[in-house]
């Protein structure tokens, strides 16, 4: 089933983003307890060309370091720490500079390579937090109610074909371009229709989850100067199946339904927020409206700040 | 007339069906605090009782009554009072997908916009939305009668097979066995009788407005027009 959730503070300043969507997706528990995730923008104040890395490591002897080695390898690692997890991992949340965006990717599988080491993501402009459970026990984990921003994701899983683990945990990450993500409710049913051609162009797939075609597919028409409102219209055009989803970029959000409508979807928005979430009792966690609108089967929604 | 009130604040949606079940028993009236869009509020209420939701429901609120007259004070999500039977559930918001999905009987009221499929598979009954009603509206509708004060969007009264769609508004396109008619003077009188009620104050010229959308068929799928109806 699937929960997925969106905020935006419309003035562009910090606020309590962590907290938000932890209480909206905390809301949305009932769609999915197998895993949730976060992607909270513009709270890392990173300097031009340094990023943040959360790599998921066995409790292995010597793996760690053998990660550490792997990056150190290619940059210098200037801070680091380590988050526990459960089922005998930690994650390993390193931050790095690079000289261009170019050698995020190949670093990441350079990591990947590794025996029982996974990178979650990389990023510049949003903490992505994403793990197996409850979404309660993961805020606790992370201290994501802490966390500031300017606008975020958030998603809790109901998993329907792919694996359940932190990696196939929402939001996914393109890196086509910087700093895309998505979370998704639903199917795509023509999954190997969009997923051919952007192989094709090179995009590499590291899963099968039709959630990743998406926000590969989705940073592809932005990296070709579609603007989000364009490339989520798009979408809802090119894919089949029930879904709707939900896209974080460095400036906004958006969501996009299916022509039929068969996922839910809801948005409200006052002066200070635009929000959108899979029920109404998700935006009622960060507003007091008695307006709420339903999106419509095929139609789109996008707030950019 | 003696009352009841539940609160519903960090309580499951079981806990509360159970209070309001018990309650039932020896109270006319039930009154739902802080309902925070919870989810089955009202499930298979089968006793003929005044049940007022102080707030927002969430999915299938009132699904399976029978009897109980339900006002919401906020917005209901997917599926506000499937399949009731009897009864009526009165929304002052607006109101998610398939509102009224498979009713038997009984009236159905939202006072602003309604999203998709309202009406689906009903095969009796009353839908009165005073906003604008989505896609597929009247999907595969077997009986009873929907009232649309605004507009309604692509697909409206697709595959249906009995009943009719009042629309004052626009109609944005037909399903496959609709038809558009005009209204007559039994229509409006039917209307005029029915609309205020529910506090729907329209002039004149906004009765004669309206039209409806009606089965092309009885049997558009198989056998003989004749056959049937």
């Amino acid at each position: 089933m699937c929960g997925i959730a969106g905020v935006v503070f419309k003035d562009k300043k910090l606020h309590p983003v962590g907290n938000a969507l932890t209480k909206m997706l905390d809301a949305l528990q009932h769609r999915g307890p197998d895993s949730a995730g976060f992607a909270i923008y513009g709270g890392l104040g990173l300097e031009e060309n340094e990023y943040l890395l959360n790599i998921e490591v066995k409790e292995k002897s010597g793996l760690l370091e053998s990660v550490k080695n792997t990056v150190n390898k290619a940059t210098p690692i200037k801070k680091e720490e380590i988050i526990p997890s459960v089922e005998n991992y930690i994650i390993y949340r390193c931050k790095i500079g690079l000289k261009s965006f170019s050698e995020l990717k190949p670093l990441i599988m350079d990591i990947d390579k590794i025996d029982d080491v996974i990178v979650l993501n990389g990023a510049h402009s949003f903490e992505m937090i994403k793990d197996v459970g409850l979404v309660k026990d993961i805020a606790s984990r992370y201290d994501t109610r802490s966390k500031m921003g300017t606008h975020g994701i958030g998603h809790t899983r109901f998993s329907t074909e792919s694996l359940v683990d932190r990696y196939h945990a929402h939001p996914f990450q393109s890196y086509i371009i910087p700093d895309i993500t998505v979370v998704h409710n639903g199917q795509i049913t023509n999954y190997w229709k969009i997923r051919d051609p952007l192989e094709r162009k090179g995009h590499i797939f590291e899963t099968n989850n039709d959630t990743e075609c998406i926000v590969h597919y989705i940073a592809d028409k932005l990296s070709e100067g579609y603007k989000l409102e364009e490339a989520l219209e798009q979408s809802v055009i090119d894919m089949d199946g029930p879904f709707s989803y939900i896209v974080g970029t460095p400036d906004g959000v958006g969501i996009a339904k299916d022509q039929l409508g068969l996922r839910p979807g809801v948005m409200a928005e006052n002066n200070e927020i635009f929000a959108i979430a899979s029920e109404e009792v998700s935006l009622r966690e960060v507003m007091d409206t008695h307006d709420i609108d339903q999106i419509s089967p095929g139609e789109t929604r996008a707030y950019t700040i | 007339m003696s009352e009841f009130i539940i609160n519903a604040e960090h309580q499951p949606p079981r806990e509360v069906n159970r209070a309001i079940r018990k309650a039932a028993r020896e109270y006319s009236k039930i009154t739902i605090k802080n309902p925070n869009a919870m989810h089955y509020i009202a499930a298979g209420l089968v006793d003929p009782i005044e049940l007022v939701i102080d707030g927002s429901a969430g999915y299938f609120a009132g699904t399976m009554i029978h009897g109980a007259k339900i006002h919401i004070r906020e917005n209901a999500g997917w599926f506000p009072a499937d399949n009731m039977t009897e009864g009526e559930v009165v929304i002052d918001g607006s109101a998610g997908d398939g509102v009224g999905q498979g009713i038997y009987g009984g009236t159905v009221v939202v006072k602003r916009d309604v999203g998709s499929r309202t009406g689906e598979i009903m095969k009796n009954g009353t839908i009165i939305v005073g906003g604008n009603s989505g896609f597929m509206s009247g999907l595969f509708m077997m009986g009873g009668r929907i009232i649309i004060l605004g507009n309604i969007s692509d697909d409206a009264g697709e595959s249906i097979i009995r009943g009719a769609i009042y629309v004052r508004g626009s109609i944005k396109s037909l399903g496959k066995n609709a038809k558009v008619e005009e209204i007559d003077d039994e229509d409006i009188k039917e209307l005029k009788e029915l609309l205020p009620k529910y506090g729907f104050k329209l002039e004149d010229d906004d009765y004669n407005s309206f039209r409806k959308i009606v089965p092309r068929s009885n049997r558009p799928f198989y056998g003989k027009e004749s056959e049937e109806g």
